[in-house]
């Protein structure tokens, strides 16, 4: 395709000009690091010594108020060993990652998609659907789930007309996970937002030309949509993941700051705040966090390992 | 490349520009910090914070207020937040040596501030700048760990029966015998029961098995708090079977319903369902006014009352050790506790007074069911025993162990001696920490 | 004369407009309940309209506390909100074109660490960072909350390289031949491009600062300083009578702006800002 003659005239312009290699290396190292330095300078002043402190703060027996104890590995020991409630918080941040990641995300495609036309009513579609996610973590949300999820809250109501018996959504680990999860998916706003954001940058000539080959609707989705949208689904797949791992103020709005009941929505983060800030043992809490970094790392590693096969970079000549 | 350089620079600039605005703002409280004043006339700046509600933010304010007036030397910031937020605020405060100069302290947290050296020890003020002679000596005793003061009472809490005298009528009982004891009390449930209410909504685990402990000579935590202060698990058994079994028998609601509940507003008592609360005196006005109805307070039941009941501090008021005017909180913690003008304002809001004359002079001025909770805790003030003192460190840990297990052995999920053994082996670990 | 609509407009509609209302349910009760008495919110639950409606919820939550009216609340968030989002564009658009598009020696070191700083919880960097702004003596301003924004904000950057990165780079090169220097290239090429990812950092920028709720917390101490959320949570009490009338109606005054700068710029995510520039 023409891209590539575009490219070898570049490459063949460059390698003309009168420029030592070495010298042009320096320049690009000077320019790069010139646009990215604000984020090295606000590392550097911000970022670093906190986090090289936590890491320290994870081998000791630190309080908050006196001075840390250095322990070696005692809190990871701990953690593995001699902490059942540990193992809990990991075991439902599990499930809500892998449920609620996917769930959310796929929701928020498909509305994306019915919702990529211009017009006066899609707007105003577009801004109801996001509602929900405005609202936030507010205290608002905790409440307006209790309604709903009550004993003679709507959902209960619809599930009694079916013939479902009551949940009691509030006092069953299962349900009140899966209530969790909801929530999750019920604010799927800023998902969809990027999705459409990407949508958008995908050329009309495409489609135009694939119509004109006769492919159908959803040929068209799988051969055009999802390749070319998928620099954008790596980015929300892998945000989503991160962010669910870290997923804290609806589990302790809706659970009333305890993880219950009976530690069913202890998620990850709240039983690592519940560690450190109720219970006074920030390093443990320092100690849990940076295992969870190693999870969501390799979670991660993962994820962008397998990008290569199913990304598609325009910029990248398509790879 | 001269562009790039042009933008970085206006970035530059719009960031300090942000700075210097920001900078403006906050000068004020950099001329506020508490600089190092001896002398009684000199200005001093006091930073004072505080949690709770509207009610409270607005009298406290007018305290202050009254407060200036009389010493216009003397500036006290107000920082007030909503309870969650509080503690989110005080610990990196205290992290950072940034305390406020006078704190409003819960005893939950209490041990964990003072014993860490954040909270200063207020002996030396107290009979000084601080007037004690009106409060009760255990009252003033509940804010001492080992022989330091780290904190002043501002008020107290008993716990009780909080009930609907209607509803228990309808149950078939004409009221509350004196002197009841379990016994009786297991019977009223079951009459409740059989008139289609619920006796009660529970009890908190660590509250009411602590007094089921002290009416038995025992306690939840043993005296220097590195393990627990009871060694039968059958005095375990024998309350939490009460309790599970009252589940059992559909007399006290599942926990899972009681999840399902919003707030006081949908409680079983205020909707009629539920013959009483199990809670501390201070939340009895709140309940009633919810509730609108007369209510009544019963004391706990027996045998044994009074060694199981005793003062327990609403909150404290610490003043933090990096204060550099204590001296000067110590006075304004003085004029909360001891002022009569200031506790009009106040009205037991937190905790019936341990001043004798303040709480006479308040007398007058109290709604009835303000009324109702100072003549219970007058009454308690002779038919209770000691306070055990501030929980140790890491009882935080221990209450929300001891909510799980209680919360499991309710839904069936973990038999009573099962659960005796599981509690005492995990409670004890985390207590063990405390070991010198 | 109206054209009819084809049974697939219909079609369309009632899919979407009734999975709205199906999402809605819940706000829409938020709405109802905060025009009724606090005492009958929860009681009153199952049915949504108020009995009868009143106002008082609207003119008692606006009072405020503490004799900070609610309008000072919205003032305090409004000047961080800008302050930040203004920061979160330029820097992160700055920082993601560099990661994007240029070579330097260690840019997949320093992206990991961009990534590495989002996957840390942020309660145990909590503490040492408050005694870093401490040290900085910037407590008790709103410093801790807008300066770090002029530094870049990981999520928005990583958003930024993924959709910098579906840009065909031969515009890029077309630029070079036409003798643009990279800053050209990122403010004449790149940016026009990214528009409705820009709207998109704006908008998140705009609700997150205006929702957040732990640093201010953290480093507010004055209520005069107090932001919206803060504010929120000043209407419930864990002791007595929580004012839930207040706090509902509160809650909906403060949705009203994100509200409205959504319902703005979430044109330009979908039209891009040239066309929408055209239609005026």
């Amino acid at each position: 395709m023409s891209t590539r003659v575009v490219k070898e005239n570049v490459e063949a312009n460059i390698t003309i000009r009168p420029v030592s290699k070495r010298s042009r290396a320096i320049k690009e190292n000077l320019t790069g690091y010139a646009f990215i330095s604000p984020f090295v300078i606000g590392f550097l002043a911000f970022t670093l010594i906190p986090i090289v402190m936590s890491l320290y703060l994870s081998f000791t027996n630190y309080n908050l108020f006196a001075a840390p104890k250095w322990i070696g590995l005692d809190n990871y020991v701990k953690m593995f060993t001699a902490d059942p409630r540990y193992w809990q918080s990991l075991k439902v941040t599990i499930i809500y990652v892998f449920a609620g990641v996917p769930f959310r995300l796929i929701v928020a495609l498909l509305i994306a998609i019915l919702l990529n036309t211009a017009s006066k009513a899609v707007g105003l579609y577009r801004t109801l659907f996001y509602l929900p996610s405005l609202i936030g973590g507010s205290v608002a949300v905790a409440i307006m789930w209790r309604n709903v999820f009550g004993d003679q809250g709507i959902v209960n109501i619809v599930l009694d007309m079916l013939g479902i018996p009551v949940v009691r959504w509030f006092g069953n680990p299962t349900a009140a996970l899966w209530m969790l999860i909801f929530l999750a998916a019920w604010q799927f706003g800023s998902s969809m937002l990027i999705f459409l954001a990407g949508l958008k940058g995908i050329p009309k000539s495409y489609y135009e030309a694939a119509s004109v080959d006769g492919a159908n609707g959803l040929q068209q989705f799988f051969k055009i949509t999802l390749p070319m949208l998928s620099p954008v689904i790596l980015f929300n797949t892998v945000m989503q993941t991160i962010s669910a791992f870290m997923t804290f103020v609806p589990a302790f709005i809706i659970s009333k700051g305890t993880g219950g009941p009976l530690d069913g929505t202890l998620l990850y983060s709240l039983y690592l705040y519940l560690q450190g800030f109720e219970f006074f043992n920030m390093g443990y809490a320092s100690a849990m966090a940076w295992i969870m970094l190693i999870i969501v790392g390799i979670l991660t590693l993962i994820i962008f390992a397998t990008s290569k096969f199913w990304v598609h970079y325009e910029s990248e000549g398509g790879r | 490349m001269k562009k790039f350089l042009v933008l970085l620079f206006s970035v530059v600039l719009v960031f300090s520009l942000a700075a210097c605005n920001s900078s403006s703002k906050s000068t004020s409280s950099d001329e506020s910090k508490p600089k190092e004043e001896k002398k009684g006339d000199e200005p001093v700046t006091l930073r004072i914070s505080w949690w709770g509600s509207q009610p409270r933010h607005d009298y406290t304010l007018k305290i202050i207020e009254m407060y200036e007036k009389q010493h216009p030397n003397v500036k006290i910031e107000a920082e007030y937040a909503a309870w969650d937020d509080y503690w989110k605020k005080l610990a990196p405060q205290a992290a950072a040596n940034e305390l406020p100069d006078i704190i409003q302290m819960d005893l939950s947290y209490f041990s964990q501030y003072s014993q860490n050296g954040q909270l200063a020890d207020l002996s030396k003020f107290a009979g000084k700048e601080i007037n004690t002679k009106d409060i009760a000596k255990n009252v003033i005793d509940g804010g001492k760990i080992g022989d330091k003061l780290y904190g002043i009472n501002s008020g107290v809490n008993v716990v009780g029966f909080h009930y609907d005298p209607a509803l228990l009528k309808k149950a078939g009982v004409d009221s509350i015998p004196e002197d009841w004891t379990w016994d009786d009390y297991k019977e009223i449930a079951a009459k409740a029961k059989a008139a289609g209410l619920f006796v009660d909504s529970g009890m908190k685990a660590d509250v009411f098995f602590n007094y089921y402990l002290r009416t038995q000579g025992k306690s939840l935590y043993s005296k220097d708090g590195t393990t627990l202060g009871y060694k039968d698990d059958k005095l375990f058994v024998d309350f939490f079977k009460m309790t599970s079994g009252l589940v059992k028998d559909k007399a006290v609601p599942t926990p899972d319903y009681l999840a399902q509940l919003k707030g006081l507003e949908d409680s079983d008592l205020v909707t009629s369902k539920g013959i009483g609360v199990w809670q501390w005196s201070n939340q009895f006005v709140g309940l009633q006014q919810v509730a609108n109805r007369q209510l009544e307070i019963a004391p706990m039941p027996g045998p044994d009352t009074k060694k199981g009941l005793y003062l327990k501090p609403a909150m404290f008021w610490s003043v933090g050790n990096n204060s550099k005017n204590k001296a000067e909180a110590a006075k304004f913690i003085d004029f909360m506790i001891n002022d009569i003008e200031a506790n009009k304002l106040n009205l037991g809001d937190r905790g019936v007074p341990g001043s004798s004359v303040v709480k006479d002079a308040l007398k007058p001025l109290l709604s009835p069911a303000q009324v109702q909770v100072f003549d219970y805790v007058e009454w308690a003030e002779k038919n209770s025993s000691a306070f055990d003192g501030p929980d140790p460190v890491g009882a935080g840990e221990v209450i929300e162990l001891m909510d799980s297990i209680s919360e499991q052995m309710a839904y069936g999920n973990l038999k009573v001696e099962d659960a005796a053994k599981q509690f005492r082996q995990q409670a004890e670990s985390i207590l063990a920490q405390n070991k010198k | 004369m109206m054209k009819l609509k084809s049974p697939k407009w219909w079609l369309y509609h009632l899919l979407v407009g009734g999975f709205a209302i199906l999402m809605l349910y819940p706000v829409i009760w938020l709405l109802m309940s905060s025009f009724k008495p606090s005492d009958t919110i929860f009681v009153t639950a199952k049915s949504l309209i108020p009995d009868n409606w009143i106002w008082t919820n609207y003119a008692e939550g606006w009072k405020g506390i503490g004799g900070n009216s609610f309008g000072v609340f919205i003032r305090n968030t409004a000047i961080i909100v800008v302050i930040t989002l203004i920061g979160q564009v330029i820097s992160s658009s700055l920082i993601a074109f560099g990661f994007a598009r240029l070579n330097f020696k260690g840019r997949g070191f320093w992206f990991a660490l961009m990534m590495v700083t989002l996957m840390l919880p942020g309660e145990v960097v909590m503490v040492p960072q408050y005694i870093v702004f401490s040290k900085l003596d910037w407590l008790n301003s709103i410093k801790p909350l807008t300066v770090p924004a002029y530094f870049g904000t990981p999520f928005f950057i990583f958003l930024l390289v993924q959709f910098i990165r579906t840009i065909p780079r031969e515009l890029d090169e077309a630029a070079i031949i036409d003798g643009c220097g990279t800053f050209k290239i990122f403010s004449k090429i790149i940016l026009p491009l990214i528009t409705p990812s820009l709207a998109t950092v704006a908008i998140f920028s705009f609700y997150w600062t205006w929702d957040a709720l732990l640093g201010p917390v953290l480093y507010l101490n004055s209520p005069s300083k107090y932001t919206v959320s803060m504010a929120l949570n000043m209407f419930l009490s864990n002791e007595t009578v929580s004012n839930w009338g207040a706090m509902f109606a509160m809650s909906i005054v403060t949705l009203i702006p994100v509200f409205l700068i959504f319902f703005i710029f979430q044109r330009y995510v979908v039209e891009g800002i040239s066309t929408s520039g055209l239609k005026g």
